[in-house]
């Protein structure tokens, strides 16, 4: 049993490692086959050809793809990421400040989106009836409106029209835990409001199914307090498909952070990719996508931990 | 519900009132300590990265003369009243041809690096104009509409520039952009400005600077000037979205925001204050007057039949609310500016026709303009009512900046947005001699008004001589106007004071913004 569990941890592993590999290579053909070259990109528009050709050579552009690949992937493995055509920096340390604001709005997010969604996906099961329907109803118009739209609103309600929060920027939390949260509020809310009602529309379909075994039957004969049978055992019987529904929540939101960053002037990832797209900055480009990747492939590993664990037939398998 | 107890009712309370409770947390208490009234900070929310391309102020162009005003200093300064004053160079003179411009160096400037400003160090900075990277040298690399040939050390406080063709007027260039000082050590190594400033202005860049978001100035002690900046730390907030940018105004995070034309209306409507000003031009411009590329526009009837074939009012209705339609090509705030070129070009398409048909083309004729995704819906808004007098205006997108630059000496007509700040300089570099004229036109009272107006002795004969050039320009076609739009920079009256504009320039000096009293 052990052996197994070791062997379907290091499968899963190098699947990990293969999988972050490929979007590597991907990315970095990718970014070759963009048009112009990096002394073009850096030296910008009416540069002579020699200035091009000299910044190519220094970067050692014209070396053959795979001694090229190699060299980023040692650089990037040793934690450096290269540096931005355009204002010399190091990605590396753009991104180490980018990524704590996206992952905190996904993280957030995710959070509160589950706690909402389980909330009302359990009491649209359990209640049935007309909390059901106004459920669903939420629910439908919840996953109807774009997310743009809700965090419009949201500004103009809480923070033009009430002044209960900031309307746009990003405090770190080491300056002030307090304001941290407060200039995430507003975006963690526009992004969770999606989420919730599907994970909500997940957890009422599954819980409904877990209502009806066999053995949540047999425990309600045996005089088992309610809320033990609705919230540890049925809640855990249906606990996979929305662990499931959790997980590709925080993907999502993670690459699809830079709505509420654009809309809330935050400093994340989103932004990231905005301008080093724009600006045809390949490392960054480059930089930002291995990141993501990373970030993606770790929770689908986690989540398939966790099904591991929670399933007892895939635990034993 | 079967299975809901009380037991479970209550655990559903228990649960939503988590929920409740956990939403609450989240939303803690109001924002509003931290806006405050703080004599001490003032935040400004912008509307792109000034610092996209790093901290060499010679990468960007006049837009971003605010931003870098306080990391650099000139050579000579914009004053408050839009006048040339002086700064880096405590003075300056020309050769009696023009073509030389003398600069006597003030003494004790100390930069970021350490070292002193000496002429070498000027020599230095522009002698690297002919770099395609730094666009505000871009005019005075060989070739540039206001050509630099030399720059020579006269002595340690004294440079000497020298002009390819005489340049009265140039020292107002020296007033933007283009006349940010770098240090010594910026110089040596321009790489390094990608990430560190080196200048010498009353402001050093903060650590707490988030690129591309956030750039925070602390006040430098070493500078002399710094005493006339009311602020101690200054905030440039990056906020593309221009919704995101008033609300940022209207709820505390932003002490100042350039506010489109669309949101000043709403900042108005929550006490806020809004100072604008025009100064940006949108205008179609006559490339070629000579008929090379389409015979009819050498036909000066033909060329005042577009000014009075465009409904402008409609198009500033219908796309650009809250912006001013123009008859006139110098703006509002200018000297130039006359109120009479509004009815003497106003809408009259059978006026337009009528001048077609005296030109030879009472059956119209056909062209084509080269657009891009900015000007696409106003060139469909003008070929409309250019179809209605008969003319057929073809737009083709341009597929490539190449092509959009190219079009001057390929097409007979383009669009442009001009800023009119320095009339001379525009007309000296851009419209007379620049790249709006491949075709090598001339206008004898065109060059006359210019001449006048950079001759020049006091207010009342500048402003004598640029109407007549102003309505020149119109009369003659050379510019076919269509609207100013106004820059708009909203203010929370309880923190600022009002926000004064440096004469007609768009943006604000860094050192006029003060604490409301």
């Amino acid at each position: 049993m052990e052996v197994t569990m070791a062997l379907f941890i290091t499968k899963r592993l190098l699947m990990a490692l293969a999988t972050v590999l490929l979007v590597a290579v991907l990315a970095f053909l990718v970014v070759h086959a963009m048009p112009g070259s990096p002394g073009a990109v850096s030296l910008g528009a009416g540069a002579s050809q020699e200035a091009i050709d000299e910044v190519n050579v220094r970067l050692g552009w014209n070396d053959r793809l795979p001694a090229q690949f190699f060299r980023w992937l040692t650089d990037a493995v040793g934690g450096n990421l290269g540096t931005s055509l355009i204002d010399g920096r190091s990605v590396s340390a753009d991104l180490a400040t980018r990524l704590p604001v996206t992952a905190s709005l996904a993280a957030g997010a995710t959070v509160l989106s589950a706690v909402l969604g389980i909330g009302l996906g359990v009491t649209a099961a359990v209640r049935g009836g007309i909390a059901d329907r106004i459920v669903g109803g939420i629910c439908g118009l919840a996953v109807a409106l774009p997310a743009f739209w809700i965090g419009i609103i949201f500004v103009y309600l809480f923070a033009v029209q009430s002044s209960i929060f900031p309307a746009t920027g990003y405090i770190p939390f080491e300056v002030s835990p307090r304001d941290w949260a407060l200039s995430l509020a507003l975006p963690v809310i526009t992004l969770a409001v999606g989420g919730a009602a599907f994970i909500a529309r997940q957890t009422r379909a599954s819980m409904l199914e877990a209502l009806q075994q066999e053995h949540i039957r047999t425990l309600r004969a045996t005089a088992t307090p309610t809320w033990k049978i609705l919230y540890i055992h049925a809640l855990r019987f249906a606990s996979l498909p929305i662990v499931a529904g959790i997980a590709l929540q925080f993907i999502g939101l993670f690459g699809g952070s830079v709505i509420a960053e654009q809309l809330f002037a935050m400093p994340g990832l989103g932004q990231a990719v905005q301008t080093s797209v724009s600006t045809h900055d390949a490392p960054a480009v480059q930089g930002v996508v291995v990141i993501a990747t990373v970030v993606v492939v770790a929770v689908n590993l986690v989540l398939e931990f966790a099904t591991k664990f929670l399933d007892p037939k895939l635990r034993a398998s | 519900m079967k299975l809901l107890n009380s037991t479970a009712r209550r655990s559903a309370a228990v649960l939503a009132g988590a929920l409740l409770m956990s939403s609450l947390t989240a939303c803690g208490g109001g924002t509003q300590a931290a806006t405050a009234a703080n004599k001490d900070t003032l935040t400004i929310a912008v509307d792109s990265d000034s610092a996209s391309f790093g901290f060499d102020p010679l990468r960007v162009a006049d837009a971003q003369r605010q931003f870098f005003e306080g990391l650099y200093e000139n050579l000579l300064t914009l004053q408050p009243d839009g006048s040339v004053g002086p700064g880096l160079a405590k003075e300056f003179s020309y050769s009696a041809d023009n073509t030389v411009l003398t600069l006597n160096l003030k003494e004790g400037v100390i930069f970021t690096d350490g070292a002193a400003l000496d002429a070498a160090l000027v020599k230095a900075n522009l002698d690297r104009r002919s770099d395609p990277a730094l666009s505000a040298y871009s005019a005075i690399a060989q070739g540039g509409a206001q050509e630099v040939t030399s720059v020579s050390v006269v002595s340690p406080t004294q440079v000497a520039i020298r002009f390819a063709k005489p340049q009265p007027g140039f020292e107002k260039n020296l007033a933007s952009t283009m006349g940010m000082v770098v240090g010594k050590s910026g110089v040596a190594d321009t790489a390094s400005l990608a990430k560190t400033p080196d200048g010498s202005g009353p402001y050093t860049l903060d650590p707490s600077t988030v690129k591309g978001n956030k750039y925070v100035m602390v006040k430098n002690d070493k500078n002399a000037g710094a005493a006339g900046y009311a602020y101690k730390k200054i905030t440039f907030s990056v906020i593309q979205d221009p919704q995101a940018r008033a609300n940022a105004l209207v709820s505390g995070q932003a002490d100042v925001a350039m506010l489109t034309s669309p949101t000043v209306d709403f900042a108005k409507s929550k006490g806020l204050g809004v100072s604008q000003i025009g100064g940006t031009l949108h205008t179609m411009v006559s490339f070629d007057k000579t008929g090379k590329t389409a015979p009819a526009f050498a036909s000066e009837k033909v060329r005042q039949a577009f000014q009075y074939a465009i409904n402008r009012q409609s198009l500033v209705d219908a796309l650009h609310k809250g912006d001013i339609p123009s008859w006139n090509a110098l703006p509002k705030d200018s000297a130039g500016f006359t109120t009479e070129l509004e009815t003497t070009f106003a809408y009259n398409p059978e006026k337009a026709k009528s001048l077609l048909a005296e030109a030879g083309y009472g059956n119209g004729f056909e062209f084509t303009i080269v657009g891009s995704a900015e000007t696409q819906t106003d060139l469909q808004a003008v070929q409309k009512d250019l179809a209605a007098v008969g003319i057929t205006m073809n737009i083709k997108m341009a597929t490539s900046t190449d092509e959009a630059f190219a079009a001057v000496a390929t097409t007979p007509l383009g669009y442009a947005a001009l800023g009119w700040d320095n009339p001379v300089g525009l007309m000296y570099g851009v419209v007379l001699n620049g790249f709006t004229n491949v075709q090598k036109a001339s206008d004898e009272q065109l060059t006359a008004a210019t001449g006048e107006a950079a001759a020049a002795k006091d207010a009342a004969a500048k402003k004598t001589a640029l109407i007549k050039l102003n309505a020149r320009l119109v009369e003659s076609g050379w510019m076919i106007p269509l609207y100013e739009s106004l820059t708009n920079q909203g203010y929370n009256t309880k923190k600022v004071q009002q926000v004064q504009f440096a004469g007609s320039n768009a943006y604000p000096l860094l050192s006029s913004y003060a604490p409301a009293s």
